[in-house]
């Protein structure tokens, strides 16, 4: 299923999306991803987990292609050439495989951390702020792009201000103020 | 009465009797005369602040192993004690030199490490007021801690064989007891009165730790008109 | 292992992408080697006895430089978080970026040592310089390993370019006094065979850093910030 996680400035979607993540550790209780502890079995969840944050963690010097061989390989995965090509087909980068990030603009760059995000078929995928920096066919593609992922068994947890792309595709709503969950509604779109 | 009050009364005590007969009482060395008595603080001086290294050296491990703040506040007093009496023993140590040696200074091992060893731990400190908050405060604190202290052996014997000029340190068969009592007496004294600052320093960095966490009162204000 | 390789091959094809900071390091090493002889020379006989310690201080000078580059892309676009997210244990992390600029340190070393001979009117084979450019290795491994922790910690911060330097040097001095010591001995002639002890320090040094400061990386860097 989809999540929308809303709320203003501050009430804490990245925070929470970044414990998630396995980046922040909560500063009190438990947190269980897949049913394992985050303390204790941070590694076994990070195969599982998939982050695109505000941060692209793109190198400049790096190509598209080399930057998602390199991520492959720092999970343990061989990349087929033919994977990364598809994966970056995916996200309309084909063409552009072997040219170097730091060329690319702020959309292109979006693409190509989504690309990354999904190299290693993750069970839970976090987006902050999907939709900002990109144009509007960028957009579409992240809602099918989305669709097409929770269709196949995954689980999107994203964070967005852009109630009109977010709506359609989320199954379920939560409202965020102050680090509080203050609501939690089915969504509207669907 | 709690036991830092208790420290500094025993430590006071010690130190003033201590000093007492390291004035009055302790023959004069034979070849240095009277500029020696300075000894009976340069020593201590030299051992609490080794010591004090070598607590905040524990502190850093145990902070390191639980995760526990408690040893980031006992770690940064008994750095910034230690660093205050290896000041002022390197300062002491200098004014010794000219008196017997005839200079200021002089890249003889024990002044080269101390001087080092001042810097590496003033460094700690450096980097504390640098860090972006108070988890990464601690953790750095203590990586650079226990960096410094593996360090200081090394710099000890790399100087030592790269010159060394400094006095035979004397075991104190060889020393007249009335020499020994007093430099014994300070050592105490010193220690305790080290322990009672380390202490109290700890306990400032605790409250003021817990005065961080204190949530501001605009934070409460913006959760309730966020529940209204 | 494997995470070890895929990030140094990483580290070191950025570097070779960007040869122009390289290249940069390279040269403020040969400006520092210019600047010591303003400060000592002209005299060639004065020159030759200080080129050990010329030398050594190429060396720490520039490898600040590369440390602090060496993090900077790390942080740009704050890929280091993207790195420490994946399943890669934190030692990988530090022993890959601690090679890799020892590597790039390394480069500097036949180049700086060559020009030395020059610059000095060094009168020396290609034998003692072969052994000239394994101790700069040498001591170019001492700094990487501390160079490499510290770096880490300081590339957070604003002032980086005077923490580091601050926090690094004083560490060295072991370092410095083992590499000058031998190279001074290499040069002027081992009479008293003491050329086989600073060498054995000089790589216990080199082992005790680089150890230690792997067992510390983990709690250097964030888990998130």
């Amino acid at each position: 299923m989809a999540v929308w996680l809303k709320g203003p400035n501050g009430s804490g979607k990245t925070t929470l999306l970044r414990m998630l993540a396995t980046l922040s550790t909560p500063s009190c209780g438990t947190l269980e991803i897949f049913g394992l502890d985050v303390g204790r079995q941070r590694e076994a969840i990070r195969h599982g987990v998939s982050l695109v944050s505000h941060s692209l963690y793109l190198y400049p010097g790096l190509t598209a292609r080399e930057t998602l061989v390199l991520w492959g390989r720092l999970g343990g995965v061989v990349l087929e050439p033919e994977s990364v090509v598809a994966a970056l087909d995916v996200v309309g980068l084909a063409d552009v495989g072997d040219r170097r990030v730091g060329g690319f603009s702020a959309g292109m760059r979006k693409r190509l951390a989504l690309a990354r995000a999904r190299i290693e078929s993750p069970r839970l995928l976090l987006l902050d702020e999907p939709f900002s920096a990109l144009d509007d066919s960028g957009c579409r593609l992240v809602q099918s792009w989305v669709r097409e992922f929770v269709e196949q068994g995954g689980t999107v947890m994203l964070a967005s201000h852009d109630p009109e792309r977010a709506t359609p595709i989320c199954d379920w709503r939560v409202d965020l103020a102050a680090g509080q969950i203050v609501g939690l509604d089915r969504g509207a779109g669907r | 009465m709690n036991i830092r009050k208790l420290l500094v009364l025993a430590g006071l005590g010690l130190a003033a009797v201590g000093t007492y007969f390291g004035l009055f009482v302790a023959p004069p060395e034979r070849h240095m005369g009277d500029v020696q008595r300075i000894m009976y603080v340069h020593v201590p001086s030299a051992w609490i602040a080794m010591l004090l290294y070598t607590l905040a050296f524990g502190f850093a491990i145990a902070l390191l192993w639980s995760g526990r703040q408690k040893w980031d506040d006992l770690m940064v007093g008994a750095i910034e004690v230690g660093v205050v009496l290896n000041a002022l023993l390197l300062v002491q140590g200098s004014l010794w030199g000219r008196a017997t040696w005839g200079v200021w200074w002089d890249w003889d091992v024990r002044l080269t490490t101390s001087l080092v060893m001042a810097i590496l731990f003033a460094g700690v400190l450096v980097l504390r007021r640098m860090a972006p908050n108070e988890e990464r405060r601690s953790q750095w604190s203590a990586v650079a801690t226990v960096v410094a202290f593996i360090d200081v052996p090394l710099v000890y014997f790399c100087v030592r064989w790269w010159r060394s000029l400094h006095q035979i340190q004397s075991s104190p068969d060889t020393v007249d007891p009335a020499m020994v009592l007093p430099l014994r007496l300070n050592s105490f004294g010193l220690l305790f009165l080290a322990l009672a600052w380390m202490l109290w320093r700890a306990a400032i960095e605790r409250s003021s730790r817990r005065a961080s966490e204190v949530p501001l009162p605009t934070r409460v204000a913006i959760e309730e008109s966020a529940h209204a | 292992m494997s995470s070890l390789l895929a990030l140094l091959s990483k580290d070191l094809l950025l570097e070779w992408r960007e040869r122009a900071r390289s290249l940069s390091v390279l040269l403020f090493a040969v400006v520092t080697l210019l600047l010591f002889s303003f400060a000592l020379g002209p005299d060639v006989e004065t020159l030759r006895e200080a080129t050990p310690g010329v030398l050594v201080l190429a060396l720490l000078l520039s490898s600040t430089l590369a440390l602090n580059e060496s993090f900077r892309l790390e942080r740009e676009d704050r890929a280091l978080e993207g790195l420490v997210m994946r399943p890669v244990s934190l030692t990988a992390l530090f022993y890959a970026k601690a090679s890799a600029n020892a590597l790039l340190l390394t480069f500097l070393g036949p180049v700086v040592v060559a020009l030395a001979v020059v610059f000095y009117s060094l009168e020396i084979d290609v034998a003692t310089m072969t052994r000239l450019v394994g101790l700069w290795c040498l001591g170019a491994a001492g700094l990487a390993a501390p160079g490499t922790l510290y770096a880490a910690m300081t590339s957070r911060l604003k002032s980086q370019d005077v923490a580091l330097p601050l926090l690094l040097f004083p560490l060295v001095v072991p370092v410095l006094l083992a590499s000058v010591k031998a190279m001074g001995l290499v040069l002027t002639g081992d009479a008293m065979n003491q050329l086989r002890s600073w060498l054995t320090l000089l790589l216990a040094f080199d082992i005790i850093y680089w150890s230690v400061c792997g067992l510390l990386f983990r709690f250097a860097v964030e888990e998130g910030e």
